[in-house]
């Protein structure tokens, strides 16, 4: 028994999840790396040899340019949103105590419990030329026509939000419940008023859940791919759905991977920069 | 005054939230032939059509197929690593928590395409269905991993070396003393790997093969060219099946989910 015991080395323990991992994460994403360096392919997904080619098509067209600037300003929009919506709720969890506190945390959650396409599907009975919302306003007589709710990035934002604001109020909440509240009461007592108090003693040291719900929301945002397809329809296209079509609608393999490693490097240098500048602003206050 | 002005904001804020689930539902009880909200009288008619709709039954049996088989893959290894990173990964712990999130951290619609592109070059490609439970697997382990490392911080292995010391072999250890210990993180970390396979969109949409599609990705090919309320009732039977799982683990089993 014992020299079974010792054959049974702790690494076997941790060997199938870095099997998994490295096998069919990490191997997959060097291999999308490749392929996005790839030749375009006539008939066939991709063609022999090696070019830039693909980096520079998505340069050079104002299509594509256009579209990016677009992806990059819904993620923004969404995000700002998200956090301006988010706050008081996630104030309200962490610091007010509230017979309810189950539920409201319940109701936060709820959303995560159902899947994206069908939240996405929910919107589009409320957005829709024949929706809930335009059929309402018609029948009290505000409008005449249906309000193009849908089929833009008006209705994209409005979804996204939706669906990506239990991720801005958990780390807000969470960073809120360790602010000590005595730091916020010696600051009134030395004469701090309401607001002030929130904006040098609150705000600081609730960046870092700031931060990291901001970056959450950016980055599922910027990737998401039902919501904007769902309600943007063949109008409003995201990055995202333009890389879902260019590999399986038209099987350009090289360019749709080039497309999507663009994609998530401008995501990932707008959250570096993100979280630069408030580090840098935080720091100076 | 400002107090009641937040409980109001916040009421507000959560009806937003659960505004589109309720629309859903209460669309599905719609007795016209079109989808409006509200529904021209109630009837359960659209529930009697999807009852009859192979499609949609078979995409139900895949995905509670694929949840399961996905979830018991990944519970195991990710305990595993869980235990391995509490008690045995010493100066390697940050580098192992990060590379166990990684298929959360990393965006959803990359890791699904390299997926695709992957299984095709070594030949294994999407004919079966393994292709999309590997997918499944990646996404749903670092729940598990989370829930059961959250659970292992509070075990002590003293209690282990007091089982040896009795003579139980490392399995009875296990399967004895840490498992029931744990058991509320494992639990909660199956509860989450299964509703997250259940619920998953882009991953089953890149990796699906022909003829064999999950819930959502029916629902939406079928909502891309159709707007019957037939839609709405399937959408509801699937959150009616996701609350069941999660009343039922918690009634049965008790629940304890650590999300983040």
């Amino acid at each position: 028994m014992s020299l079974r015991a010792k054959s049974l080395k702790p690494f076997a323990l941790i060997a199938p999840a870095v099997l998994l991992l490295g096998v069919f994460l990490v191997l997959p994403y060097i291999n999308i790396v490749i392929m996005s360096l790839r030749n375009p392919g006539n008939g066939t997904p991709y063609a022999p040899g090696f070019t830039l080619g693909n980096y520079l098509r998505l340069f050079a067209d104002s299509f594509y340019l256009e579209q990016t600037a677009n992806t990059l300003m819904i993620g923004f929009i969404t995000t700002f949103v998200c956090l301006v919506l988010g706050f008081p709720v996630a104030w309200q969890l962490a610091k007010t105590q509230m017979r309810f506190r189950g539920l409201a945390y319940g109701l936060v959650l709820s959303p995560l419990l159902v899947g994206i396409v069908i939240r996405s599907y929910g919107w589009t009975i409320l957005l829709g030329n024949n929706g809930m919302i335009n059929r309402t306003l018609i029948s009290f007589g505000l409008i005449d026509r249906p309000l193009g709710l849908m089929y833009n990035s008006f209705g994209i934002v409005i979804a996204l939000v939706h669906v990506f604001l239990p991720f801005m109020i958990l780390p807000l909440m969470s960073a809120l419940q360790g602010i000590d509240p005595s730091i916020e009461a010696a600051a009134r007592s030395l004469g701090a008023g309401r607001i002030t108090a929130f904006r040098r003693i609150v705000l600081p040291l609730a960046m870092p859940g700031i931060q990291a719900g901001c970056i959450l929301v950016f980055v599922l945002s910027l990737s998401a791919y039902v919501t904007p397809s769902l309600i943007g329809g063949l109008r409003v296209k995201t990055m995202a759905v333009s890389v879902v079509d260019a590999l399986i609608d038209t099987f350009q393999w090289p360019f749709g991977s080039a497309m999507a490693l663009m994609l998530s490097l401008t995501g990932a240098m707008m959250v570096m920069l993100f979280a630069r500048l408030t580090r840098m602003k935080w720091k100076a206050n | 005054m400002s107090r009641h002005l937040l409980t109001g904001y916040c009421l507000m804020i959560y009806a937003f939230l659960l505004l589109p689930i309720l629309v859903v539902v209460g669309a599905s009880f719609n007795a016209g032939a079109f989808l409006t909200f509200p529904p021209q009288g109630l009837s359960f008619r659209w529930y009697v059509v999807f009852f009859h709709n192979e499609v949609f039954l078979s995409a139900i049996k895949t995905s509670l197929w694929v949840a399961a088989v996905s979830t018991v893959i990944s519970s195991i290894i990710g305990t595993m690593a869980a235990i391995f990173y509490v008690q045995h990964a010493g100066r390697w712990k940050e580098s192992i928590r990060l590379a166990m999130l990684l298929p959360l951290l990393l965006p959803e619609v990359l890791t699904a395409i390299s997926l695709l592109f992957f299984v095709y070059s070594i030949g294994m490609g999407t004919r079966t269905i393994a292709a999309m439970i590997i997918g499944h697997c990646l996404i749903t382990l670092p729940f598990v991993f989370i829930n059961v490392s959250a659970a292992m911080e509070s075990y002590d292995p003293s209690w282990s070396l007091a089982a040896k010391s009795l003579g139980a072999g490392p399995l009875t250890r296990f399967r004895r003393i840490m498992l029931p210990l744990i058991k509320p993180g494992v639990i909660g970390g199956c509860l989450f790997a299964f509703i997250i396979s259940f619920d998953t969109f882009t991953i089953s949409f890149m990796l699906k093969n022909v003829g064999t599609a999950t819930l959502p990705i029916q629902l939406y090919d079928y909502l891309r060219t159709n707007f019957t309320p037939e839609a709405a009732a399937v959408s509801t039977v699937s959150i009616v099946l996701t609350l069941f799982v999660v009343v039922l683990s918690e009634k049965v089993l008790g629940l304890r989910i650590h999300r983040f």
